[in-house]
C-alpha cells in the first residue's frame, strides 16, 4: 500500500495550479481532428471525381480568398504582440492591440460573407458545394467564437487586477486564434490553391 | 519443477493438442455445405483458426481453473502471498510466441485470399487511384457467363445479357467460372450466399465485379447481408446450381416464355399491412415491385 | 490542523440531495454517472428482451418490422453511449482522483456540465420512439444512404434526433477526455511517478487520449451526415458523386477505438482486482501498463477490418488484416499477465473476483474470435452475421459489463461505507454467467451457419439456437434483480466498514470509507510501489479517520 508519509509543510505545497494552459491545448488539438476528417473527406471527393466544378466554373477566386488569408495572418501577428504586452506589463498596449485583432477578424467574417454572396455555385451543388459551404462555414463559426471569446476577454481585461493570478485565460485565447489562423491556412491551401 | 509436475503438465499439453485437432476437424460441420470452389479453402483456413484458437482458449483456461482449484486461500487467511512481481523470460517467451502466431496466421490467411481471387470494387476513376484499385487479382480463367444482379430496396432481379434474360432466381451453371455484376437502384445492400462464402457490399453507383465458380447442384438461398431498411429481413432470392444440360434447358424456356416472377416477399408483406386497418407502423419506402 | 483531522469522520459528509444536482466534487459525479447509467443499463436492456421474444421463433410475430429495427438501434446505441462509456466514466471519476492522490480533478466544474448531458441524450433518445416518423431505424452505425433516407419528410425525424444525440454524447465525452488527461498528467501526488499509478489509471489514460483523437472523426461524420439528411448536401449521396464508404471510413476510425475505450477500463478493473483477491502483486506490472498505451496506438489502425465486404481495395483488406492480428498480442499479455497473478497467490474467490474471473474467461473467448475475424477470408463469411454480434456481446458483456459489476462490487465499499451482501452476489455472478453464455455462445453457430444479423425473422433451420439464446437473455434480465436488490438494501442499510476492508493496496484505500469531501487530509507523499502485496507490509483496515 503507498503509505503517505507526513510532512508538516504539506498544505503549503498545495498550490493552486493552473491547468487552462494544458486543457486548453488539448481541447484544441481534438478539436482540429474534426476539420482533419472534414478534410479528409474534401480530399477524397476531389480526387474521385471526374468533374469538380459544375459547368461554367473554373475554380474558386483566389485573389479575394488570398486577401482575406493575409488579413487573418496579419491578426495572428497583431494578437502575438499583444500578448507579449501583457507580460511585459504594458496593458494599455495589449488592449488596443487585442481589440485590433478582433476588428481583423470581423473583417475576416465581411469577406467571407461577401465571397459566400457571390458564389457561382450553392450549398446543393454536389460535393463541391457541400464541402465548400461545410469546411468555409465551419471556419467562419470558429472565427465568431474566437471574436466572442476574445470580446470576453477585453471586458474582463478592464477589471483592475484582473492578471495578478497570471493571464493563462488570455493566453488559452490567443492559443485559439493561432489554431483558428492555421486551420484557415490549410483550407486556403486544400479549397483555392489546389 | 517436481516429476508429478512434469508429467501432468505433458499430459495437460497432449490432452489440449489431442481436443483441439479434434475440433478444427469438426470446424467443417459448422459451416453450411459447400458449394463454390472458393468455400473450401475457407473451409481450410477456418479448420486452422478452430485448432489453433482451441488451443490457446484450452492451455490458458486450464492454467485459470488449475490456479483456482490449488491456490485457494486457507479459510480465514488474511496473509499476503509471495511478492513474485514478473519473469522477465516468460514475458519475452509469452509475448514473442503470440507475435509468431499471428504472423503466422496472417500469411496463412493472406495465400488464402489470393486463392480466392475475388473480385473487389473496379475501378471508377480513369486515372490510377490507389483508393479504387481493383481489388481482383488475376483474370485466368477466363468467366463463361456474365449475369448482372440488381439490388433494390428489397428484392433481387438478375439479368443474363447474352440471353436478355430477366429472372428473380438465379441459375448459375456447374463447374462453370460466371462473373456477377453487382448494381443497387437506391442503397447500400450486401450479396451473400452462404454456401459460396462469399459477400460483397453493393454500393450505388458502382458495378462491382464478383467472380465464383459453383461447384454443387443444389438450391441454395441469397440473402442482403448489408441492412438496408425496413423490409431487410425478407431480401432474398433463391439461388439454383444446375447442372450444364438443366441451365441451357433453363435458359430456352426462360427465354420463350415470359417467367413466373417469385413472390417478392417485401411486397407482399408491406401490401399485407397497408390493407390491414388495425396495424400501424412508422412511414416507411415502399418496397419497389 | 486539527479541524480538519476532527472533520475526517467514517460517515460522508455529503448530504444525498447532492446527487440529485449540480455537484462539482467528482466522487458525486462518480456515484452520479453510475447509477444513471445503470438505469440506461436497463432501459437497453429491456430493449434486448424484446427483440429476443421476436427471435423466439423464425417468424415475425411481436413487433412490425420498423419498430424492430428501431428496437436494436436504440439498443445498440443506448448501450454504448449511455451504459457502458458513462459507467465506465462513473468509476474513473470516483476513483482516479484518489488513486493519484488529488482532490478532485482538473476541471470540477467541466465535469459536471460533461455528466449533465448524459441524462438529456437518453430522454432525447427515449423521445423518438414517439416521433411520428419514429426512432433512427438504420442500425447504431447509421450508415447512409439508408439511414438518411427519410421516408416520412419531416424535418425533426429519427435519425435527426439520433444524430442530434450523438452530437452532445460527443462533447460530453470530450470535456470528459480534456479533465481525465489533464488530472492525470498535472494532479498526481508528489512521488506519484507514470510508473507508480495504478495500472486502472493506465488505462484510463489511454482510453481517454483514444476519445480525444478519434472521437473527432465521428462527429466529423455525424455532422456531414446531418447536412445530407436536412439540408441536401451530397457528402455521402452516391448518385451525385458523393461517397458513401468515406462516412464508413470515418465512422469506423472512430468506433472501432471506441472498443478500446469501453474495454480498457475493463482491463484496469481486473488489474485491481485480482492482485488484491490474489494477494500478489500484478505480475508484469510495467509491460500490462505500457501494453495499455500500445492498445490504443495499434487499435487507432485498424478500422477497416469492419468493412471487409464493403467496397475495400485489395491492399486495404491485407494491410488492415495484418494491424488488426497485431493488436491480439499486447491483449494477450494482459491476459497472460492476470493468470500469472493468480498462480501461487492466495486466492479468495469474492465477488469482485469472481466477476473478474469470469470476465477474462469470456474475454479469452471474444478475443480468439477477434483474431478469427481478423482474417479478411474468414470474415467475409462471417461478416454481418451473428457471429460477430456474438463476438462482440462476448466483449461488451462478457468481458466490460462483468468488470463493471466486478467494480462495483470491489468499491462499493469505499464509495458507500457499507459492504454489500456476498452472498447474494455470487448468485448474481452465477446468473449472470449463465445467463450470458447461453444468450452469446449460441450466436456463434447460428452465424457460421448463415444467419444474419439485424433480421427480424429468419429460417427456420436456425430456430433452436435461438430459442436458446433467448432463454439466456431472459435469464440475463432477471440476474439483475438480486443486484440491484443488494446494492439497495445494502447501501441504505448493510453493515459499516473501516476505510480498508479488503486490505488492498491503492491510495483510496488509505482514507476513510467514504473518504471525506476533501479526499485526503493532506496530500500524500507517494514512496511506494503499487501492488506491493506480500512486502510485509502492516495494511490495517481501520475505523478511524484516514491516516
Amino acid at each position: 500500500m503507498q503509505q503517505p508519509s507526513r510532512s508538516t509543510n504539506n498544505s503549503h505545497q498545495e498550490a493552486h495550479q493552473d491547468h487552462l494552459p494544458l486543457g486548453f491545448l488539448i481541447f484544441l488539438l481534438s478539436e482540429s481532428i474534426v476539420f482533419v476528417s472534414f478534410f479528409v473527406t474534401y480530399a477524397i471527393l476531389r480526387l474521385k471525381s471526374p468533374h469538380w466544378f459544375p459547368d461554367g466554373v473554373t475554380g474558386l477566386d483566389v485573389s479575394k480568398a488570398a486577401l482575406n488569408t493575409a488579413i487573418l495572418i496579419f491578426s495572428s501577428v497583431i494578437i502575438h504582440f499583444a500578448e507579449s504586452a501583457l507580460k511585459a506589463g504594458k496593458v494599455i498596449t495589449f488592449r488596443r492591440l487585442w481589440l485590433f485583432t478582433v476588428a481583423l477578424g470581423i473583417i475576416f467574417l465581411f469577406g467571407q460573407a461577401l465571397e459566400w454572396k457571390d458564389m457561382p455555385f450553392g450549398i446543393n451543388a454536389g460535393p463541391v458545394g457541400a464541402t465548400f459551404y461545410l469546411l468555409t462555414g465551419f471556419h467562419g463559426l470558429h472565427v465568431l467564437a474566437g471574436v466572442i471569446l476574445l470580446l470576453i476577454m477585453y471586458i474582463r481585461s478592464l477589471a483592475p487586477g484582473n492578471y495578478e493570478a497570471g493571464h493563462s485565460g488570455v493566453s488559452a485565447a490567443s492559443l485559439f486564434w493561432h489554431f483558428v489562423d492555421i486551420i484557415w491556412i490549410i483550407l486556403f491551401l486544400l479549397l483555392y490553391i489546389w | 519443477m517436481k516429476l508429478f509436475n512434469i508429467i501432468l503438465l505433458a499430459l495437460f499439453v497432449i490432452v489440449i493438442i489431442i481436443a483441439s485437432n479434434y475440433l478444427g476437424q469438426q470446424a467443417y460441420n459448422w459451416l453450411p455445405t459447400p458449394a463454390a470452389l472458393e468455400a473450401q479453402p475457407v473451409g481450410d483456413l477456418f479448420s486452422f483458426l478452430v485448432t489453433l484458437g482451441s488451443l490457446v482458449f484450452l492451455g490458458v483456461l486450464g492454467m485459470l481453473l488449475y490456479s483456482i482449484v490449488s491456490f485457494r486461500a486457507a479459510k480465514g487467511d488474511k496473509s499476503d502471498a509471495q511478492p513474485i512481481k514478473g519473469n522477465l523470460t516468460l514475458e519475452i517467451v509469452w509475448t514473442v510466441i503470440p507475435l509468431i502466431l499471428v504472423i503466422w496466421i496472417t500469411s496463412y490467411s493472406y495465400n488464402i485470399y489470393q486463392k480466392m481471387n475475388i473480385l473487389g470494387n473496379l475501378p471508377i476513376v480513369h486515372l490510377h487511384n490507389p483508393l479504387e484499385e481493383s481489388a481482383y487479382a488475376a483474370e485466368n480463367p477466363q468467366a463463361s457467363e456474365t449475369i448482372e444482379v440488381t439490388a433494390r430496396q428489397w428484392s433481387w432481379s438478375f439479368y443474363y445479357p447474352s440471353s436478355n434474360i430477366t429472372s428473380s432466381q438465379l441459375h448459375l451453371p456447374l463447374n462453370q467460372r460466371v462473373k456477377l455484376l453487382l448494381k443497387s437502384e437506391d442503397v447500400i445492400h450486401g450479396f451473400f450466399v452462404p454456401n459460396f462464402r462469399i459477400k460483397q457490399d453493393i454500393v450505388p453507383n458502382r458495378t462491382i465485379e464478383l467472380r465464383l465458380t459453383a461447384n454443387r447442384i443444389g438450391k441454395y438461398q441469397l440473402e442482403d447481408s448489408q441492412f438496408s431498411g425496413t423490409y431487410f429481413s425478407l431480401m432474398k432470392a433463391d439461388v439454383y446450381v444446375d447442372s450444364l444440360d438443366t441451365y441451357s434447358k433453363w435458359l430456352t424456356q426462360a427465354k420463350n416464355q415470359k417467367p413466373t416472377l417469385e413472390t417478392n416477399l417485401a411486397a407482399a408483406e408491406h401490401k399485407r399491412y397497408i390493407t390491414d386497418p388495425a396495424h400501424f407502423h412508422w412511414p416507411t419506402v415502399v418496397p419497389a415491385n | 490542523m486539527t479541524n480538519i483531522a476532527d472533520s475526517n469522520q467514517a460517515h460522508s459528509k455529503t448530504h444525498w440531495r447532492e446527487y440529485f444536482g449540480f455537484s462539482t466534487d467528482h466522487k458525486v459525479i462518480g456515484v452520479q454517472y453510475l447509477v444513471t447509467s445503470f438505469i440506461f443499463f436497463l432501459i437497453g436492456g429491456l430493449l434486448a428482451m424484446i427483440v429476443r421474444a421476436e427471435l423466439l421463433t423464425p417468424q415475425l410475430d411481436v413487433v412490425n418490422r420498423s419498430l424492430y429495427n428501431g428496437l436494436f438501434t436504440m439498443h445498440g446505441t443506448i448501450m454504448i453511449f449511455l451504459w457502458i462509456f458513462p459507467a465506465n466514466l462513473g468509476l474513473a471519476n470516483y476513483l482516479v482522483p484518489l488513486m493519484i492522490g488529488a482532490r478532485d480533478m482538473a476541471f470540477p466544474k467541466l465535469n459536471a456540465i460533461a455528466f449533465w448531458q448524459i441524462p438529456i441524450v437518453g430522454i432525447l433518445l427515449l423521445l423518438s420512439f414517439f416521433l411520428p416518423s419514429g426512432t433512427a431505424q438504420a442500425g447504431w452505425w447509421s450508415y447512409p444512404p439508408v439511414s438518411i433516407q427519410n421516408p416520412s419528410g419531416h424535418l425533426i425525424n429519427g435519425e435527426f434526433v439520433w444524430l442530434l444525440a450523438i452530437a452532445i454524447s460527443g462533447v460530453s465525452s470530450i470535456m470528459g477526455g480534456v479533465n481525465f488527461v489533464t488530472t492525470i498528467i498535472q494532479m498526481r501526488a508528489p512521488g506519484m511517478t507514470y510508473f507508480k499509478m495504478p495500472v486502472y489509471v493506465w488505462t484510463i489514460f489511454s482510453a481517454q487520449l483514444l476519445q480525444l483523437f478519434c472521437l473527432p472523426a465521428l462527429t466529423g461524420a455525424a455532422i456531414m451526415l446531418l447536412f445530407d439528411l436536412s439540408f441536401g448536401t451530397d457528402f455521402f449521396s452516391p448518385f451525385k458523386n458523393g461517397d458513401p464508404i468515406i462516412y464508413q471510413h470515418l465512422f469506423w476510425f472512430y468506433s472501432h477505438p471506441a472498443v478500446y475505450v469501453m474495454a480498457l477500463p475493463a482491463f484496469g478493473v481486473f488489474s485491481e482486482v485480482i492482485p488484491a483477491f490474489a494477494r500478489k502483486p500484478l505480475f508484469g506490472y510495467k509491460v500490462v501498463a505500457v501494453s495499455s498505451f500500445i492498445i490504443a496506438i495499434v487499435g487507432t489502425f485498424v478500422w477497416a477490418h469492419h468493412m471487409f465486404a464493403s467496397a475495400t481495395p485489395n491492399w486495404m483488406r491485407i494491410f488492415f488484416m495484418a494491424s488488426t492480428m497485431l493488436v491480439a498480442v499486447p491483449t494477450g499479455v494482459k491476459v497472460f499477465a492476470w493468470v500469472a497473478t493468480l498462480w501461487k497467490g492466495k486466492l479468495h474467490l469474492d465477488t469482485p473476483m469472481l466477476f473478474c474471473l469470469g470476465g477474462i474467461v469470456m474475454f479469452l473467448f471474444a478475443g480468439i474470435t477477434g483474431v478469427m475475424m481478423a482474417s479478411a477470408p474468414f470474415d467475409i463469411h462471417v461478416n454481418n452475421t451473428y457471429f460477430v454480434v456474438g463476438h462482440f456481446h462476448y466483449v461488451v458483456f462478457g468481458t466490460v459489463t462483468m468488470a463493471i459489476y466486478g467494480g462495483i462490487y470491489f468499491w462499493f465499499p469505499k464509495i458507500t461505507g457499507r459492504m454489500y451482501i456476498e452472498s447474494w452476489g455470487k448468485i448474481h455472478f452465477w446468473l449472470t454467467f449463465l445467463g450470458a453464455n447461453l444468450n452469446f455462445f449460441p450466436m456463434h453457430p447460428v452465424g457460421l451457419q448463415g444467419m444474419l444479423r439485424r433480421v427480424s425473422s429468419y429460417d427456420p433451420q436456425y430456430t433452436g439456437w435461438n430459442i436458446v439464446a433467448s432463454l439466456g437473455a431472459f435469464l440475463l434480465g432477471m440476474s439483475t434483480l438480486p443486484f440491484v436488490a443488494n446494492i439497495i438494501s445494502s447501501w441504505l442499510r448493510g453493515h459499516k466498514v473501516g476505510n480498508n476492508p479488503w486490505l488492498a493496496s491503492g491510495l483510496e484505500w488509505t482514507v476513510s470509507s467514504p473518504p471525506p469531501v476533501e479526499n485526503f487530509a493532506e496530500i500524500p507523499i507517494v514512496t511506494r510501489e503499487p501492488y506491493d502485496y506480500g512486502e510485509q507490509i502492516s495494511r490495517v483496515n481501520s475505523d478511524l479517520h484516514s491516516i
